[in-house]
Order: structure tokens, then C-alpha cells, then sequence
């Protein structure tokens, strides 16, 4: 790990919403939605360009009041950067150790909530939106009929099935 | 009617405009009889929720007209060909599918989820879904239990977040030698239907499972919001004001996800919960 690196934060083709303790993404190039959790939305509102992994680290201990490991940055650095949500790509190796066996070590030493990033894929178009209405075979397993019972076949009624 | 398969814009020279939530559609046929067709088909598809305007222009528009077997009924969208169809009620049926996502798609004032809703004690209880996860099911059971009917396929919010009714019958799908659908009216399973716009109360992201057992995970405000996302039909055309309107909508809502088992217990099991949460969050 490269504690020197200055990550910056993806802003382009992303659709920011703040929530409550959290913070909304939706990625519009892969229709992705990302929920970052306080601590993983405060190392991502600190990846400027400007402050390095370490500098990051102090920001984290300054605006949580509490102490934070780099493995703590580096975990919310490693998702984020995971979900293409950094301007490059950086990778943690976090020396040798799996990511869950950084998150037991941090969650022992941190009382800040461990980062975290849920996310979902929405499908392109409207697929929730799937009546199944159709009146020919192309337009079932195509948006926004590609839930349906069946892919290939409109029956008689009008539905995909 | 057509030349070459191309049909011209001159020939679809009956024409209306209408505007619906806000969108404005256009409407053109080759024939008074056909556009009148067209029209009614919209007008039953959006609830009469729609309003003719003297206004030419329009952002979407649909093209009704025959191909050269005066048989085939062919739909433009935006000038483009996009099927056709001997069978009117089929085809009527498909626009009828089609005209409220275009709507749904391109309101800039409203967000429409693909969602079960009924009313209880004047609060939303949403279900939003995948067709085939059993939202239908589900919502005829709380409605049998005394709910009020406000949607078996949207939920309709408002700038402020509040849920508005659009009360489509039912569509029940059921199987005789193959899959078909019919339309129930709420009354008819002893419900009422919900007119004023509400808060959200409860957010249920559940699928029906044959051997369910409902023991959900509460979700955050951003967890529930990601996962009705997937389920907002204008996430892509209006991300920003969505993700506002999604956010507000929940700020006092309750949002549980996991399986499920049969509706009717289910239902009695949620009213029953939902009753003692109200209790406990008014006190």
C-alpha cells in the first residue's frame, strides 16, 4: 500500500443525493446505485486530489472524533474504487490479508462505524416496469419486457408467456 | 396506406394532442375512426387522467394506421414503425402497456415506481416489485383485510413525496392452458378506493416464497432507496429529481425487506405490525 497516493472522487456521469447518514450514488454510465454509509461517504468527500491516504486518515479522526487505522481509508478506498467511483483505479493489497480479515482488525480497533458501499445493478430500461404486454415474439426478453415468464413467446392473450 | 412498408406523415392526418402528468403526446391516425379508438384506449390506460390540448406540439407522438391489407394495424412512436398486429384488442392492449411507461418515463413532475399500494389508517403501505413476485396477491389481501386500494402498478409521488392513487383494476394472472389476465375491480374483494395524497408509512421489498417465512431486515433510508431504484421508471430520464423525491418519500417510512409466504396471512401479520408501529411512532 501506497500511503502517499492522492485518490480523487469520481464526479463526472453521477447523480449525488444525500441521505440521512448516508450518502445516495447513482453511477449513470452502469446504471448502478450505490449506498455509502457515513464513513465511507467521508473518505470519499476527502479523496480530492490533494490529500493523501495518510493526510485522509486525520480528516476521518478529526471529523469522527475517534482514532482510524489507514487499513480503515485504505477499506473505504479498495470499495470505492471497487465500484468505480475514483478517477483511477487504486488498488489495496492490504498486505497480504483478505479484506474480511482487515475488517475484523479494524472493527476491534475503530468504535467509527466500518466503511461500507451497497450496491445494485438497475437494469437499462424499465424492466420493473414489465407488463409483459405484447403483440409479437420480439418484444418479450427485451426491455421492458425482459422479466416475463417467457423470453421467445407472445401467447394468444397478449402476454410474454 | 403505406408505400414500401413507409408510411407518410401526410397520411396520419387526423391528429390530437394531449398532455398527462405533465407530458404532452400526439396522437395521429389515417382515419376519424381509428384516432377516436386511439384516443379512448389512452384515455382508459391514464384513468381520464389526461387533458386535450389545443397546443400542436408535443414531445412524443403516436402514429396509428393500416398496412396494405386494410387488416394489419401498425403503431408509429416518434415516426418509427415499432409493430403491428391483426388483432385490435392485442394491439390496443400493447399501447395501453406502452402509453403509461412513456408517461411514467418522461413526467418531469412526478415519480412513478412499479409498486403495489393500499392505505391504512392514512398512511402508504408500498410494495415495490418485479411482475410475477406476487404484488398483486398481496395487495388483494390487504385490501380484502380492510385496506384502501390506491394502485396495483404505481405508485404516483408527488414533488413533496406523497403517494396519489392510480386505481387500475387489479390484473390478476392466472393459468388456463396458458397464461392469462383479468381485471378486478377493488370493490369487488370488499375494498375501498384511497383518493388523497399520503405520507409513506411502510416500505415492503418482499417476493412471495413457497416455503417464506418473514423475518425481514429493517433497511436505512439510503439501503431502502437503492433497492426501489431498480423499480423507478424515471431513474434514467429524471435521476436527479427521483433520487429527491425517493429520499423525501421515505424521510418517515419503515422499510423492511425479505420473503414471504402466502398473502392472506401475510397481510394480517403487516396490518397487524403497521397498526402497533403507527401506535408506538404517534405516541
Amino acid at each position: 500500500m501506497n500511503n502517499s497516493q492522492r485518490p480523487i472522487a469520481r464526479k463526472n456521469g453521477l447523480v449525488v443525493q444525500e441521505v440521512p447518514d448516508e450518502v445516495l450514488v447513482y453511477d449513470l454510465e452502469t446504471n448502478k446505485a450505490h449506498c455509502l454509509n457515513q464513513s465511507a461517504a467521508m473518505v470519499w468527500r476527502s479523496c480530492d486530489g490533494k490529500n493523501s491516504v495518510s493526510e485522509i486518515v486525520t480528516l476521518v479522526e478529526e471529523h469522527s472524533g475517534s482514532k482510524v487505522t489507514e487499513d480503515f481509508v485504505w477499506l473505504a478506498i479498495d470499495q470505492l474504487s471497487e465500484n468505480n467511483l475514483l478517477e483511477t483505479q487504486l488498488t489495496s493489497s492490504f498486505q497480504g490479508q483478505s479484506r474480511r480479515e482487515v475488517i475484523k482488525k479494524i472493527g476491534l480497533a475503530t468504535m467509527v462505524a466500518i466503511p461500507v458501499i451497497a450496491s445494485l445493478v438497475a437494469p437499462q430500461s424499465a424492466l420493473a416496469a414489465a407488463s409483459c404486454a405484447c403483440n409479437n415474439p420480439t418484444q418479450c426478453g427485451n426491455p421492458p419486457n425482459a422479466g416475463c415468464p417467457s423470453t421467445v413467446n407472445c401467447n394468444s392473450v397478449g402476454l410474454c408467456a | 396506406m403505406s408505400q414500401n412498408g413507409v408510411i407518410s406523415d401526410q397520411a396520419l392526418e387526423f391528429k390530437l394532442v394531449f398532455e398527462s402528468y405533465g407530458v404532452r403526446v400526439k396522437l395521429k391516425a389515417v382515419s376519424r375512426e381509428l384516432l377516436e379508438q386511439a384516443s379512448h384506449a389512452a384515455n382508459s390506460a391514464l384513468l381520464g387522467r389526461l387533458e386535450i390540448v389545443d397546443n400542436i406540439d408535443a414531445e412524443h407522438s403516436f402514429g396509428f394506421s393500416l398496412d396494405d391489407d386494410s387488416e394489419t394495424l401498425v403503431l408509429l412512436e416518434n415516426g418509427e414503425r415499432i409493430t403491428s398486429d391483426t388483432s385490435v384488442p392485442r394491439f390496443f392492449r400493447f399501447f395501453d402497456s406502452l402509453i403509461r411507461i412513456k408517461i411514467a418515463e418522461n413526467t418531469r413532475e412526478w415519480v412513478f415506481i412499479h409498486a403495489g399500494v393500499v392505505a391504512w389508517k392514512g398512511r402508504a403501505i408500498v410494495i415495490p416489485a418485479n411482475s410475477f413476485g406476487g404484488k398483486t396477491s398481496l395487495v388483494a389481501e390487504l385490501v380484502r383485510n380492510g385496506a384502501e386500494y390506491y394502485s396495483d402498478e404505481y405508485a404516483v409521488l408527488d414533488g413533496k413525496g406523497l403517494v396519489h392513487s392510480f386505481p387500475r383494476d387489479l390484473s390478476i394472472r392466472y393459468f388456463d392452458g396458458e397464461l392469462r389476465e383479468k381485471r378486478v375491480d377493488p370493490g369487488t374483494l370488499g375494498g375501498r378506493v384511497g383518493r388523497g395524497e399520503i405520507p409513506i408509512g411502510l416500505v415492503l421489498l418482499t417476493e412471495y416464497k413457497a416455503d417464506g417465512v418473514w423475518n425481514p431486515q429493517t433497511l436505512t433510508a439510503g439501503q431502502g432507496i437503492i433497492e426501489m431504484i431498480p423499480h423507478t421508471i424515471s431513474r434514467r430520464s429524471n435521476t436527479e429529481f427521483s433520487l429527491k423525491v425517493l429520499n423525501t418519500s421515505v424521510s418517515n417510512a419503515i422499510m423492511l425487506k425479505g420473503p414471504r409466504g402466502e398473502a392472506s396471512d401475510f397481510a394480517i401479520e403487516i396490518l397487524s405490525f403497521f397498526d402497533t408501529y403507527i401506535e408506538l411512532t404517534q405516541n
